[in-house]
C-alpha cells in the first residue's frame, strides 16, 4: 500500500475519532481557548469598563470610561454612567454628576423611577460642561444617548461633544 | 488509472442485510441516547425524557435505513427538514417565554444577552484581528448561547465536516430544503452558473463593511433567517427598514426561489457564511468525486445537486465544486454511480462505501450532537404547547 491512501484513511480515522471526542473533550476545548483569547465585546455594546463610583448615600453612580465609535460606526462618542441598586433608588433622580472626577460639575441628570421595571424611561440631561450635549426626554434611541434598566441598574448614555 | 468497472457495479446494489445493517447502527445506536442526556444519575423529567427518546430514537431509525438502502440523501433530508422546523418552533417559543417577542430589546444587547448564531462568524475575524473587538452584542464566556461556545462548537464541526456543516448542522438550511421538496418538478429549470459567485461576493463585501461599520452588517441587514429567529427590536425607521428586508429576502430565497428552482437557492446564491464555510472543503478529508471512466455526462448529478455544486467543467475534470455540502443527493442520483465518496488520497471509487461510512458516522455523531438537541428541544415545546 502506497503512503498517499495511509495517509488518508488515518486522517479520516483521525476525523471520526474528533466527531467522538467532541463532546466530551474538543468542545470545551476549543470554546476555552475562545475565550482566553484577549478579545472584548465592543464597548459600543458592553459601555466600557467603569473607572469611578461616586457614592449616593443608598445607592451609588459608576462612571465609565468614554467610548469612542470606531471608523464609520454610526454611533456619537458618549460617557455611560449607572445608577444602582435600582431598589434603592427614590422615585425621583435628579443628580448633578461630576464625569471628569476634576471637582466641577459635568451633567444635572433627571429622571423618573417606576416601580414596573417594564415601564418606559426618559431622561434630561443638562449639560454643565461643553464637552457633554444635552438630551431631553431621551429613550433609547440609539445606543450613544440612551436610558435603560438592566437588571437592578438603570443605565444613562450621555453624548459627548465630537 | 484501471477501469474500476472491476470496483463498481454498474447497477445500484441490492439493499444490505438486515443483520448487518444493525450492527452497522449500533455505535450511532448506543451514541444517541447517551448525547441525549441518557447517563446515569441524569434527572428524570417526563417530558424532556421523552422528546429526548423521540430524537434519539428518530435519529438511529434514518441512519438504519441509510446502512439498509445504501442511499444518503432522502433520509439526511428528513432529519434536515426536522431540524429546519423544529430550530424556530423551539427557540421561538423560548424567545416569547423569556420576554414576549422575538424582537431583541436594546437592553439585553446591552447585558450582553443577544443568542450567538454562526452566521456572523466571518465577519467578526478583521475586527477581532485588527482591534482585539467583538462586534457582536453578547457575551464572550456566557455558558449558554455565548460566542465562545458556538465559535468552538463551530470549529469542531468545521474540522469534520468541512462544507458539511451545511448540510447536516445548520438549522437554518432545512426550511429551504423542505421548501425546495415540496414540488414534483422544478418550474425555472435554467439557472445561470455565475450566480454561484454572489455568495463570495456578498461574503467580501458584508467582511469589509462589517470592519467598516463595526457591526455584523450581514445580521443587522441581509440575514433572511431574522424572520424566524430573533431581530433587532425597530425602535425607529432604520429598524423597521431592516425588518422589511429580513421579510422580503426570506420570502424570496427561501420560500418562492426553493419552490420554483428545487434548489437551496439563499444557500448557493446568498449566504456569505456558505461561502466562508466553502474554504473548509480544502482541508477536509472527505469528497465527493466522479469517476470519469464511467461517467458519460448526462449531468444528472448537477441537476439533483440542491446547491449548484457540479458544472459540466466540473464533472469534466471529475469533482465537485468548492461549495460541495456532502449531502449525498448526487450520488444517489447517478445511474452510473460513477459520483462516489471519496477519502482524499486514496484511489477513486475503490471502496467508496468504506469513505461513506466514515464520513457519516463521524457527520452522523455531529449532528446528533448539535441538531439533536435542537430537535430535542422543538419536541419539548410542542409537547409543553400541545400536550
Amino acid at each position: 500500500m502506497k503512503l498517499r491512501p495511509i495517509l488518508g484513511y488515518t486522517a479520516a480515522g483521525a476525523t471520526v475519532l474528533v466527531a467522538l471526542l467532541t463532546p466530551f473533550f474538543l468542545y470545551d476545548f476549543f470554546s476555552k481557548g475562545v475565550v482566553a483569547l484577549p478579545l472584548h465585546v465592543d464597548e459600543v455594546y458592553s459601555g466600557g469598563p467603569t473607572v469611578r463610583t461616586i457614592p449616593m448615600g443608598a445607592y451609588s453612580i459608576n462612571v465609565h470610561r468614554p467610548v469612542y465609535p470606531h471608523m464609520l460606526q454610526s454611533e456619537k462618542p458618549f460617557v455611560q454612567l449607572d445608577w444602582q441598586p435600582v431598589s434603592a433608588l427614590p422615585q425621583h433622580i435628579s443628580d448633578v454628576v461630576d464625569i471628569d472626577g476634576d471637582g466641577q460639575p459635568g451633567v444635572r441628570v433627571s429622571f423618573d423611577v417606576p416601580r414596573d421595571p417594564k415601564a418606559p424611561l426618559h431622561v434630561d440631561v443638562d449639560s454643565l460642561n461643553p464637552r457633554y450635549e444635552s438630551m431631553h426626554h431621551a429613550g433609547k434611541e440609539k445606543y450613544s444617548r440612551l436610558i435603560v434598566r438592566v437588571d437592578n441598574v438603570i443605565l444613562v448614555r450621555v453624548p459627548l461633544v465630537r | 488509472m484501471a477501469t474500476d468497472a472491476r470496483i463498481l457495479p454498474l447497477t445500484r446494489p441490492a439493499p444490505r442485510g438486515i443483520l448487518r445493517s444493525l450492527l452497522l447502527t449500533l455505535p450511532i445506536f448506543i451514541w444517541s441516547p447517551l448525547m441525549m442526556g441518557f447517563r446515569p444519575g441524569a434527572k428524570f423529567d417526563p417530558v424532556s425524557t421523552t422528546a429526548a427518546a423521540i430524537t434519539a430514537l428518530f435519529m438511529t431509525v434514518l441512519f438504519y435505513i441509510m446502512m439498509r438502502t445504501n442511499s444518503t440523501y432522502r433520509w439526511r433530508r428528513i432529519f434536515f427538514v426536522s431540524l429546519g422546523i423544529l430550530f424556530p418552533i423551539g427557540f421561538i417559543h423560548n424567545l416569547y417565554v423569556m420576554r414576549g417577542s422575538m424582537g431583541i430589546p436594546i437592553e439585553e444587547m446591552i447585558a450582553g444577552r443577544t443568542p450567538f448564531c454562526f452566521m456572523p462568524i466571518p465577519l467578526l475575524i478583521l475586527p477581532a484581528a485588527f482591534t482585539r473587538t467583538v462586534i457582536f452584542p453578547g457575551s464572550i464566556a456566557s455558558s449558554s448561547h455565548g460566542i465562545a461556545a458556538m465559535v468552538g462548537l463551530w470549529l469542531a464541526l468545521t474540522l469534520v465536516m468541512g462544507k458539511g456543516w451545511c448540510s447536516y448542522a445548520c438549522f437554518f438550511g432545512g426550511i429551504e430544503e423542505g421548501v425546495a421538496a415540496i414540488p414534483p418538478r422544478a418550474k425555472i429549470r435554467k439557472l445561470d452558473p455565475r450566480l454561484r459567485y454572489i455568495p463570495w461576493a456578498v461574503l467580501l463585501a458584508m467582511v469589509l463593511l462589517s470592519l467598516a461599520l463595526f457591526e455584523p452588517a450581514y445580521c443587522m441587514w441581509l440575514c433572511p433567517f431574522k424572520a424566524v429567529s430573533e431581530y433587532v427590536a425597530a425602535r425607529n425607521t432604520v429598524g423597521l427598514v431592516q425588518n422589511v428586508i429580513f421579510i422580503l429576502l426570506f420570502a424570496g430565497l427561501v420560500i418562492v426561489l426553493p419552490f420554483l428552482t428545487k434548489k437551496r437557492t439563499q444557500c448557493s446564491w446568498f449566504c456569505p457564511f456558505g461561502a466562508f464555510q466553502s474554504i473548509f472543503n480544502k482541508i477536509s478529508i472527505f469528497e465527493m468525486r466522479i469517476d470519469k471512466e464511467r461517467c458519460k455526462p448526462c449531468l444528472v448529478c448537477q441537476n439533483a445537486c440542491p446547491n449548484l455544486s457540479l458544472s459540466k467543467e466540473s464533472v469534466a475534470r471529475g469533482e465537485t465544486l468548492l461549495s460541495c455540502m456532502k449531502c449525498g443527493a448526487c450520488v444517489d442520483a447517478c445511474p452510473r454511480q460513477a459520483i462516489v465518496w471519496h477519502i482524499k488520497g486514496t484511489q477513486i471509487a475503490w471502496k467508496p462505501e468504506r469513505a461513506r461510512l466514515m464520513f457519516l458516522y463521524a457527520a452522523w455523531a455531529m449532528a446528533i450532537m448539535f441538531g439533536g438537541s435542537i430537535i430535542a428541544q422543538g419536541i419539548i415545546t410542542i409537547l409543553h404547547v400541545f400536550v
